[in-house]
């Protein structure tokens, strides 16, 4: 439950709006782009570079570049990202200044006051940037997977509860064992061969309506998740959400390291439960069987190939195929 | 084995593959008796479907006979005589449940592909691109089939395998277009492209009970067929006729109660509007060529039903959202839930009510799927449905 709670919006306050000096620069990056890239050779000259067409087209690029920062800034005005490629914007800029006064007919005064202008920018750009990012994180954003799997909420948790069979879902586990009724010890699978381990404690166990585990001391990354079984509304199924956050190389753990890192695997393992809580075990095609890209035709026998480890929970299919005419 | 695989935009070629393995408990391995060319298997074939890949066994209209079962099918023998449907569905998921097979939420292991183009998976399917699972299709000596406990039909009567074949696809595809336009006694439906799909839709409407059916396409040989086999009343050759024009004349002004698009995404057309569809779909700015539904969408009464069946792909330009809405028009569309459909027809085929065998072509071997894909595409020799057998 806790998870569709922190799901749904809450009304804003103002404070946390969108920042006016963020709106500010996102406007200016739109009139500064499409000056850069309407009128080139004239900017050129007004900053003191000479106006060679190579300056014009260098011009033209960054007015591309200034342009869609500024669309980005105004279309996400909460998100910290848009403003942060401003900076690096600056930075470039200045790079050209410098660039441009290396030319023997370049206007020195004129660039010197072009790359104070940008610094004094610049400046603006970072605290709207800072500012931005840190209201990104105390907004704290959850990060949620899920999935509806037509089991009762106490079937999926009494699946999930008993963690060996973890590994049938999550691919890149090779084995969970069970050291005590809390504790864990996990085994995962390395892309180069060979595994690593780490140990792993439920912090929370709630029957039938949530599991909370963190990672113990001394594991590679820190991870601190909450899996919910509630009731779907209308029908007798399960909703299933993942809530997470990740740390690793040795940041503390964050939803937006979760989202970077964790998100196509763990969608994927959510959708490798709902099939074999519904079908009986994973399904695999000609092609989703191999670790990398296949063509859709069968292995050849010394192909290396992802094969369904634990047995058969055998689930005959309920579907009524004529009672839908 | 051997196998069509695709290799690339108009090459496919028959290659020798190792055989299928029971992969799943609930699998079963087919060898292949009878199976087609599809229309849809041309978008493949040029290259409009996007995450095909160089070596992917195509084909998914196919029936044969069990020669191994995975540990969790009870329901088959081996040497049973089966038509498998194209769809593959798991009859476990809540999709299943409410009997849009087409929608199986557990049986496309690469569901995140159309996850990102059409914002939810699709079902698997055998041999049509890794956007519905990347499944080794039927065009081949066998096939592993995946839920074999729920998805094939067993045929225990003394049927032609041309007359049961299309059971696997186009038939209940073109049933469930058909249906979706609520015939009732006297109705007008009118019907774009006379392939095999639109003549099963034809004979189909006819079934239901339409009283006018009009056919439109562009090769004589054809209409021909849609008017002395099908069933259709009236044929239009937009080579030579405005169709808006005739249909208006045909129906006094109010257009057919229902429209049924069973061209696609490569549909062909006149003009500036073909050329401005071409060449956005070439530069890749659009993935499908909609001329079909746009005239059907134009041409229905108000308050009618416009029936998909053709398939998309992606994006369409131009699409003319006011007509559908101002006048209050139903679309219904969707890939055939296949099973939903199957036993029903098998019935009608059974007490000779409908026999779908009439699109037969052609009869090749499965070493020359190449010639038969060119033939089919080309429209070549009157091609309509062409079946392979190894």
């Amino acid at each position: 439950m806790k998870s569709l709670d922190a799901l749904r919006s809450q009304p804003r306050s103002d404070s946390s709006g969108p920042s006016k000096l963020g709106r500010g620069l996102g406007w200016f990056s739109v009139a500064l782009g499409l000056t850069e890239i309407a009128t080139p050779k004239l900017l050129a000259k007004l900053v003191g570079a000479h106006p060679t067409r190579g300056a014009a087209l260098a011009l033209r690029v960054a007015g591309v570049r200034e342009l869609g920062t500024g669309i980005a800034i105004l279309m996400m005005p909460n998100r910290p990202l848009p403003l942060w490629l401003r900076v690096a914007g600056d930075a470039l800029d200045l790079a050209m200044i410098g660039v441009a006064a290396t030319h023997r007919k370049a206007n020195g005064l004129r660039l010197a006051g072009a790359a104070a202008a940008i610094a004094g920018v610049a400046a603006l750009d970072m605290i709207a940037s800072v500012r931005a990012a840190r209201a990104f994180e105390a907004a704290n954003h959850p990060v949620v997977f899920s999935v509806t799997i037509a089991k009762s909420p106490r079937e999926v948790y009494d699946f999930f509860r008993k963690l060996e069979r973890l590994p049938e879902f999550m691919d890149y586990l090779d084995s969970v064992k069970q050291t005590d009724t809390t504790h864990s010890t996990w085994t995962a699978k390395l892309p180069a061969g060979g595994t690593v381990s780490w140990n792993a404690e439920i912090v929370d166990d709630r029957p039938g309506e949530s599991i909370a585990w963190k990672t113990v001391a001394d594991a590679p990354f820190e991870l601190d998740g909450r899996v919910t079984f509630a009731q779907a509304p209308a029908r007798d199924m399960t909703e299933v959400r993942v809530e997470m956050k990740l740390g690793v190389l040795g940041r503390a753990p964050s939803s937006l390291l979760a989202k970077l890192f964790a998100k196509p695997q763990v969608k994927g393992d959510l959708r490798r439960l709902k099939q074999v809580l519904e079908t009986g075990e994973v399904l695999y095609s000609d092609a989703s069987q191999h670790v990398l890209p296949h063509a859709a035709q069968p292995a050849k026998p010394a192909d290396h190939v992802k094969t369904t480890q634990l047995p058969f929970i055998p689930t005959p299919p309920t579907a009524d195929k004529g009672a839908h005419q | 084995m051997r196998a069509t695989c695709w290799m690339g935009k108009q090459k496919v070629s028959v290659e020798q593959v190792p055989d299928p393995q029971i992969l799943n408990a609930r699998d079963a391995i087919i060898k292949i008796t009878a199976t087609t060319i599809c229309g849809s298997d041309l978008h493949l074939y040029n290259g409009f479907m996007p995450t095909m890949q160089k070596g992917d066994i195509l084909g998914h209209e196919f029936m044969g006979e069990v020669v191994e079962l995975g540990k969790g099918v009870t329901n088959l023998k081996v040497g049973d005589r089966v038509v498998v449907p194209f769809c593959i569905a798991c009859g476990n998921c809540e999709s299943c449940k409410l009997g849009m097979f087409s929608c199986c939420e557990n049986s496309n292991p690469t569901g995140w592909m159309p996850e990102k183009l059409m914002g939810h998976a699709t079902c698997g399917a055998f041999g049509y691109s890794h956007l519905t699972g990347g499944f080794a299709g039927g065009q081949a000596e066998y096939v592993r089939v995946p839920f074999a406990d729920f998805g094939p039909l067993k045929i225990e009567s003394d049927l032609t395998d041309e007359q049961v074949l299309f059971l696997s696809d186009i038939l209940p595809t073109a049933f469930m277009g058909a249906e979706f336009c609520e015939i009732e006694p006297r109705k007008v439906v009118a019907i774009w492209g006379a392939g095999p799909v639109g003549q099963l839709a034809i004979a189909s409407a006819k079934l239901l009970g339409a009283e006018r059916i009009i056919a439109i396409d562009r090769f004589p040989y054809r209409l021909k067929m849609a008017i002395e086999q099908a069933g259709a009343t009236d044929v239009i050759n937009y080579e030579d006729q405005d169709v808006q024009e005739v249909l208006r004349d045909l129906t006094a002004g109010r257009g057919p109660d229902a429209c049924i698009d069973c061209v696609g995404l490569e549909a062909h057309g006149h003009g500036a509007q073909f050329a401005y569809d071409k060449v956005k779909q070439t530069l890749k700015i659009e993935q499908d060529r909609p001329m079909a539904v746009r005239e059907a969408i134009l041409a229905c009464r108000g308050g009618g039903i416009v029936s998909i069946l053709g398939v998309y792909a992606g994006f369409v330009d131009k699409f003319p959202l006011g007509s559908l809405m101002n006048r209050g028009l139903t679309i219904k569309t969707g890939q055939c839930h296949v099973h939903r459909y199957m036993k029903r027809l098998l019935g009608h085929i059974e007490r000779g009510e409908l026999d779908p065998s009439f699109v037969v072509s052609h009869h090749m071997n499965l070493d020359d799927a190449a010639k038969g894909y060119d033939m089919f595409m080309r429209k070549q020799d009157d091609a309509m449905k062409i079946i392979l057998r190894s």
